[in-house]
């Protein structure tokens, strides 16, 4: 039978068969193609999360996970919409971000824990026969063991140890280290809690039940303005990006919005298409001075001056010659003009000194409460001085009259800004201002051979005061003679016109900044003229550039003004936007007392990271600037030349900056030689300090008694990329090889501090054990003795909130940790119950003493209106009061773990709150037992759980008023008490809004209003900062309770920083005779802005920014600069000065100015980093060549707003004043001639 | 079993006592096995002399040094084939699924793509299908050799031996591409600077050409790295 009839021969059924009552079909065609599809998109869920990458983005992304396995990831985008005439937030999300998801399984992942090996070697074996305590007792009572592992830090050699070693070394040397020395040798230093607020959380818990130092980050960083806090007595309160839309005009300072604040700049230009003006002031032209519709290449450090001149127009054009209605009234109202300063007569000279205050007056104008705190002025209605609502003294010890109303004693009242007129001053009389301009050096000398103290003509009225008759002068005069304004008071150094050369003018600023003057007219009038037309819509974004120098405030108070000028600050679309560092942890009340075991001690230890870091790595041994070089001519008398850390250790004793290690003797012993004397604790140590029987540790950081001894640094790169002076870590505090160049102040014969003890031989290695917990093996990982293995950002459940936008939301463990990681809780979780296990042994319950320095935002903050030193006989040593408080806290250290798992009892005893308002919390205390669950039994009986990282965020997220609509509510009541307003309106209609964990993972959510924070999460407006100090009248948190312009302390005054000026760079003397070879010639400003090829200061080790960049450190230097060398692009060259050295490539740009390098920071040395021919050593970081040098004014307290925060206030670590010769390299040493692992230099580099 | 296969999984597995206790018997079995050459065995030797006999922490300092902190010696094959593109998820889960589909599911907690892993899986399944992924990855156990060799270290022969027993020969544009990488070795500054060195910039008549920057950067990065298909989408086929 033939099939030829039957067969196919042209065609071919497409189907093969049906099933499904031919819904389905089988076919013949390849399907292939879809694999590509399948395995691009493959994944079996998606899950929420985001980058804790330390930048301020918190931008929400889809995790697509198959099997366990993170596929893809793409940004979310359903941001809750915002109002119809907004733009709305998406995408947010940066190429940075997404190069994340593959570091995931990179080569460069800490896959197990890591011990040093000769650590390991030497505990596994005295293991054997001891218990863990007297494992680490023996290993550090042998000289020669513990220097087998402290001198190869940095070199390698580590092993991988099971969890379970690696968290008994760490308890048992912590319990040993609390035993013999104190738990305040215990540190841990973790950044910026709102990009990963649990994993913070988690360490500061553990720190703060052990009675360890938890160090502050936002002022070592130098992100911290301290003019923010001098101002407003606000660490930093910023708009969020969509309210630069709502801006009229937009100026850019120092700030490179494009390319550091990717997912934002969309506002930035929706901005402009809106025809938002923007100018743009910058050196280098940077990729934000292409979007200005003008760009002010000033010079690199001299933006004070530059502000000044601004200043100057705006006050002739909208002050002076004309008064713009607006900015008078918003002067009047929320600014320190009106109120009275009083001159001081120094030897003849008349100087400004401190505000005038009702206790000066006979009968205190009534005011029995603080009279010395309540600033007086003028009314123009009654004619009488008055002391006006809301000043500090208002805050404390009566409640009602904490307001911005226009009211003193009951009164309405209408101050008086200006005595200009002739029948409201007595006479006019020449007042003396400092003059800096002049000290500039070589770098910065713009031929300005002026005195250094100007005196300009001030309209004064003569009052009778308790000591008898003085002038008083307001602010706004003396103000305007500051910048240099002609009256027509007669008299030196004031300008009738813009291009007389006098300090103020822009002729002035031309000179030294290089921008002409027309162009800083232009755009001052401009500013201010939207300003006047739009009720205060100009607004200023400032970053980095302009915070990292020394004189950083002078900077930012310069800017500060000019906003305050016109009215600019809590308007919408208006005001100081300051994006450097600084994360909003905007459910920080609920926050506080998870991370700082709140719940079960209070207070717990917090540390100001630059004094401490100045201190315990010795770089105040090799200090040249001298108080002397940066003293105000005006200078009140007084004892002050001393050194740095003299100044420091005084604020230390008078209370105003806290210590760490607080006292020479280890507080436990102190707390039972109390007890056994009978005595109160404060009376026992204030009795025992007075007789120097007790020491403050910070009077001899070198003794071994006050070495830091062990610390953990987590969520950080503390030594590859924070480290100002990173090479003086390694030398003193780590005691490994470094690469400092230059010779302390006993070698160079120079003079030594007076208060500092000084030891001949400076210690090295004073930590006993560094602990770094990280997911990748960072320059700081490289350098531990143990590395913790940790889950990234996509293997943990966590928060994250921005100052950028107005939403919360999580991190989510998309996919477990990877090898043998745990997530941050975990791990501090796992060292808190293996404390428990082995401290017994030596540690029970104990009382421990906490030396609390003077805080802001509580009573105390009204603490020294005088400057007394206990120690030098000025007053007596009363704890709180004129010295540190100090404070027994109860530990039980056979309970660690269990505590750390436990809401502990506190919270329902004494509540919660935060800056300087408090409520009751324990209807919320109880919505947390019940939600996750309560202990049975053992010491944390009764109390809600906190077991997993989950039950930590609903904590946080349950006790705060921003994400807890009762509790907002509550919290407004409490400051409604003060202020004697009703505010509750703010959050009333979001009270039954609880937003738990569940929510954000399905949508970010959006905050409710409270008042910890100065803006409104509205439906109306944007968050601005300041917004409910304008409109709900509620006082700046200041001395005076208004904007504060002029700054009174007596330190201040002595620095010559009163009212702003300009303060050239100092000389920081790092290039030496002896540093510098002959032959360099090229000197250049160092500069260390945010690169674009890095996640902020962290990953730059990521291939694909790598291959984006140029695959190893770069420095970036002008045509002419590197030209005059003889480098050409892509050339090694070698950066050096007295404190290290770097090798990076050159990037030769007609972008840079000339006399200045820019090296992004945070590129690491363990990449591509070739020998330095200087040190012969492995070449350094950006920071090899910077030390941290403090600065007096930062260290002030017990003074309203300037006291003690942490974060808040302290000392900066300032690093734009550094100096670097710059050479070609002649030959390019990789430092890798031993080709074995075992090879030192080329272990560092891996 | 193949117990060839699953010694080498050991020797290249972070060393333990245990694994110290079981040198000898690791040693006979490779010294056994005739597939691999009389060379490979003796080169082997060095190798297998110091697991069994050095201090277990100079041994542990070692690997850590060389397989958990170098890049480039990475012991996650996939470091080498996908760095970290995009496709690595995609690429693990398929081998992943491919462990399952010869019926086995990993118990820990290292990745897929961990050699030793994948030389346990391998020592499970028959000889030509062992062959055949590690011929796919030849070319990386060559750059690794190659690598090792400078360093002196004796871990070289594990992978000249692997090379061995896929009986490939690595293609040598593939190898040349691996050792060509940045950070491969900072000895070869030649080989590091071309990969800094960046094209010139042209404008020419063709205003669509593109930035001759960003379009080599693009084109390295869309570039499949070896030429040579990756071990596991074959060992999935």
């Amino acid at each position: 039978m033939s099939h030829l009839l039957d067969r196919m021969n042209f065609l071919q059924s497409k189907e093969l068969e049906r099933f499904s009552n031919g819904h389905g079909q089988v076919t013949r065609e390849s399907r292939d193609w879809e694999e590509t599809y399948r395995n691009r998109w493959r994944h079996d869920k998606i899950v929420r999360s985001t980058h804790g990458v330390n930048c301020t983005g918190s931008c929400s992304w889809k995790i697509y996970v198959k099997s366990g396995i993170v596929t893809w990831e793409t940004q979310q985008t359903d941001y809750p919409r915002m109002r119809p005439d907004l733009p709305n937030h998406e995408p947010r999300g940066c190429a940075r971000g997404a190069s994340y998801s593959w570091y995931l399984y990179s080569a460069n992942r800490v896959k197990n824990p890591l011990v040093r090996g000769r650590l390991m070697k030497a505990w596994r074996k005295m293991r054997e026969t001891m218990t863990p305590i007297e494992a680490w007792t023996a290993l550090q009572n042998d000289p020669i063991l513990r220097a087998s592992y402290v001198e190869t830090r940095g070199k390698g050699g580590f092993v991988r140890a099971s969890w379970d070693e690696a968290t008994e070394i760490t308890a048992a040397a912590n319990a040993y280290t609390a035993r013999t020395y104190g738990p305040d040798r215990i540190f841990g230093f973790s950044p910026i809690p709102a990009m990963s607020m649990i994993s913070y959380a988690a360490g500061s818990r553990y720190l703060s039940l052990m009675g360890g130092v938890c160090m502050s980050f936002y002022d070592w960083y130098c992100d911290l303005p301290p003019a923010s806090p001098m101002t407003w007595g606000e660490q930093t309160d910023v708009p969020e990006s969509a309210d630069w839309y709502n801006a009229g005009y937009l100026l850019l300072w120092g700030s490179n919005v494009p390319q550091t604040r990717t997912p934002d700049a969309h506002f930035y230009t929706e901005a402009r298409y809106r025809g938002t003006k923007s100018a743009v002031i910058c050196p280098d032209y940077s990729e934000a001075a292409k979007f200005g519709d003008v760009w002010l290449n000033a010079k690199q450090g001299t933006d004070a001056a530059l502000a000044m001149a601004f200043g100057h127009v705006i006050l002739r054009e909208f002050h002076l010659d004309w008064q713009a209605e607006y900015f008078e009234e918003y002067c009047r109202k929320y600014s320190d003009f009106p109120m009275l300063v009083k001159i001081e007569d120094k030897d003849g000279r008349m100087i400004p000194g401190r505000f005038l205050r009702a206790d000066d007056l006979d009968g205190k104008l009534g005011q029995a409460n603080n009279p010395e705190w309540k600033t007086v002025a003028l009314d123009e209605t009654s004619g009488a001085l008055v002391a006006p609502n809301g000043s500090i003294g208002y805050r404390w010890g009566e409640d009602g009259e904490w307001n911005l109303e226009e009211k003193a004693a009951g009164a309405e009242i209408a101050l008086r800004m200006s005595q200009i007129l002739d029948e409201d001053h007595d006479e006019v009389i020449g007042v003396d201002f400092p003059y800096f301009g002049a000290d500039a050096t070589e770098a910065f000398d713009a031929g300005d051979r002026r005195p250094n103290v100007l005196t300009r003509n001030v309209p004064v009225r003569r009052i009778q005061t308790a000591e008898g008759e003085v002038a008083v002068a307001t602010v706004f005069d003396l103000f305007c003679a500051n910048y240099g304004l002609d009256r027509g008071l007669g008299g030196d150094w004031v300008a009738r016109h813009y291009d007389e050369d006098v300090p103020g003018t822009p002729k002035w600023a031309e000179k030294i900044t290089g921008v002409r003057a027309d162009k800083i007219v232009h755009v001052a009038r401009e500013f201010a003229q939207t300003a006047e037309k739009t009720n205060g819509k100009s607004m200023i974004i400032i970053g980095a550039a302009m915070n990292h120098w020394y004189h950083m405030d002078m900077n930012y108070r310069g800017v500060i003004n000019m906003l305050v000028m016109c009215g600019c600050v809590g308007q919408s679309g208006g005001g100081w936007a300051h994006y450097v560092g600084q994360e909003k942890l905007r459910p920080q009340t609920g926050w506080l007392p998870l991370a700082f075991a709140l719940d079960w001690g209070r207070p717990p230890r917090h540390m100001n990271s630059t004094s401490a870091w100045y201190a315990h790595t010795d770089q105040w041994r090799y200090e040249t600037l001298t108080a002397g070089e940066i003293l105000s001519p005006t200078a009140p008398d007084g004892d002050w030349d001393i050194s740095l850390i003299d100044y420091n250790i005084r604020a230390e004793r008078m209370g105003w900056l806290p210590s760490a290690p607080q006292l020479k003797t280890n507080p436990l012993e102190v707390a039972k030689a109390a007890k056994a004397a009978g005595r109160e604790i404060p009376d026992y140590v204030a009795e025992q300090l007075k007789s120097g029987d007790l020491e403050m540790s910070c009077e001899d950081p070198d003794a071994p008694e006050n070495w830091p001894r062990n610390l953990f640094v987590w969520r950080s790169n503390l030594l590859g990329s924070s480290g100002k002076g990173h090479e003086y870590f390694l030398k003193h505090l780590l005691g490994t090889d470094h690469g400092v160049l230059g010779r302390d102040l006993g070698e160079e014969g120079r003079a030594k501090p007076k208060e500092a003890r000084w030891h001949e031989n400076a210690p090295r290695g004073k930590l006993d054990l560094l602990v770094t917990i990280d997911f990748r093996m960072s320059t700081t990982a490289v350098y531990s003795d143990i590395v913790l293995p940790t889950a990234s950002w996509y293997e943990k459940n966590d928060l994250n909130t921005s100052d950028m936008h107005p939403f919360i939301h999580p991190l989510q463990a998309a996919v477990d940790p990877a090898y043998e990681s745990k997530s941050d809780w975990e791990i501090f979780k796992a060292i808190a119950y293996k404390v428990q296990q082995v401290a017994p042994e030596i540690l029970g319950k104990e009382t421990d003493i906490v030396a609390l320095p003077i805080l802001h935002d509580t009573p105390g903050e009204l603490a020294q209106d005088q400057v007394r030193d206990w120690k030098a006989g000025e007053c007596d040593l009363i704890p709180g009061k004129t010295a540190p408080n100090f404070i027994a806290v109860e530990r039980d250290y056979t309970a660690i773990g269990d505590r750390f798992c436990a809401l502990g009892p506190l919270m329902d005893k004494l509540g919660n709150g935060g800056k300087g308002i408090a409520w009751k919390t324990g209807s919320e205390v109880q919505h947390l037992r019940d939600l996750n669950g309560v202990w049975e039994d053992g010491p944390a009986k009764g109390c809600a759980r906190i077991v997993t990282d989950i039950d930590a965020t609903e904590v946080v997220l349950m006790l705060a008023p921003e994400t807890n609509g009762a509790v907002a509510v509550k919290a407004w009541e409490a400051l409604s008490k003060a202020t004697g307003r009703d505010h509750t309106h703010l959050a009333r209609p979001k009270a039954d809004e609880k937003i738990r964990f569940r929510d954000i993972a399905a949508q970010p959510r959006k905050i409710i209003s409270s008042p910890t924070w100065s803006g409104l999460e509205s439906e109306h407006v944007c968050y601005n900062a300041g917004y409910t100090n304008v409109h709900e009248l509620i006082p700046w948190r200041t001395l005076t309770g208004r904007q504060q312009l002029y700054q009174d302390h007596l330190w201040m005054r002595a620095f010559g920083e009163g009212f702003v000026s300009y303060r050239p760079p100092v000389d920081l003397k790092t290039i030496t005779k002896e540093v510098r070879d002959a032959g360099d010639s090229l000197v250049l400003n160092f500069i260390t802005p945010h690169q674009k090829w890095g996640i902020h200061s962290t990953y730059s080790d990521n291939l694909l920014m790598l291959t984006l960049n140029r695959g190893g450190p770069v420095i970036w230097i002008s045509e002419n600069d590197a030209r005059s060398a003889g480098i050409v692009d892509n050339d090694w060259v070698e950066l050096y000065n007295a404190n290290g050295a770097l090798t990076a490539r050159a990037v030769v740009s007609q972008r840079i100015k000339d006399g200045t390098t820019f090296m992004y920071h945070a590129q690491e040395k363990i990449v591509n980093t070739p020998g330095s021919e200087k040190t012969c050593k492995r070449g350094g970081i950006h920071n090899s060549v910077t030390r941290a040098v403090p600065k007096p004014t930062h260290m002030i307290g017990g003074y309203a707003q300037q006291s003690y925060g942490f974060n808040y206030y302290g000392t900066v670590g300032a690093n734009r004043d550094e100096f670097v010769v710059v050479r070609k390299m002649k030959k390019v040493d990789w430092l890798d001639r031993e080709k074995s692992w075992k090879a030192p230099a080329q272990e560092a580099a891996e | 079993m193949d117990r060839t296969l699953k010694a080498l999984s050991l020797v290249l597995s972070y060393p333990t006592r245990a694994l110290q206790a079981a040198m000898p018997e690791i040693g006979g079995v490779l010294a056994a096995d005739t597939r691999l050459t009389a060379a490979a065995r003796r080169a082997l030797r060095p190798l297998l002399e110091e697991l069994g006999g050095r201090d277990i922490y100079a041994l542990a300092e070692q690997y850590v040094m060389l397989f958990d902190r170098s890049r480039t010696l990475s012991l996650n094959l996939f470091e080498h084939v996908h760095g970290e593109s995009r496709d690595r998820g995609g690429a693990m889960v398929s081998l992943l699924e491919t462990y399952r589909a010869g019926g086995f599911e990993p118990v820990t907690s290292e990745l897929p793509d961990h050699l030793p892993v994948l030389l346990e899986f391998l020592s499970m399944r028959s000889c030509a299908e062992a062959r055949d992924v590690l011929a796919d990855a030849a070319h990386i156990f060559e750059a690794l050799n190659a690598r090792l060799v400078r360093r002196e270290s004796p871990y070289g022969a594990v992978f000249a031996a692997l090379l061995q027993l896929s009986g490939a020969r690595a293609d040598p544009a593939a190898v040349a591409a691996l050792l060509h990488e940045p950070e491969t070795d900072p000895d070869d500054l030649v080989a590091l600077d071309e990969v800094w060195e960046e094209s010139e910039v042209r404008f020419g008549p063709d205003p669509n050409a593109g930035c001759p920057v960003s379009r080599d950067i693009l084109a390295r990065m869309d570039a499949p790295a070896p030429p040579v298909p990756p071990a596991p989408q074959h060992a999935a086929e």
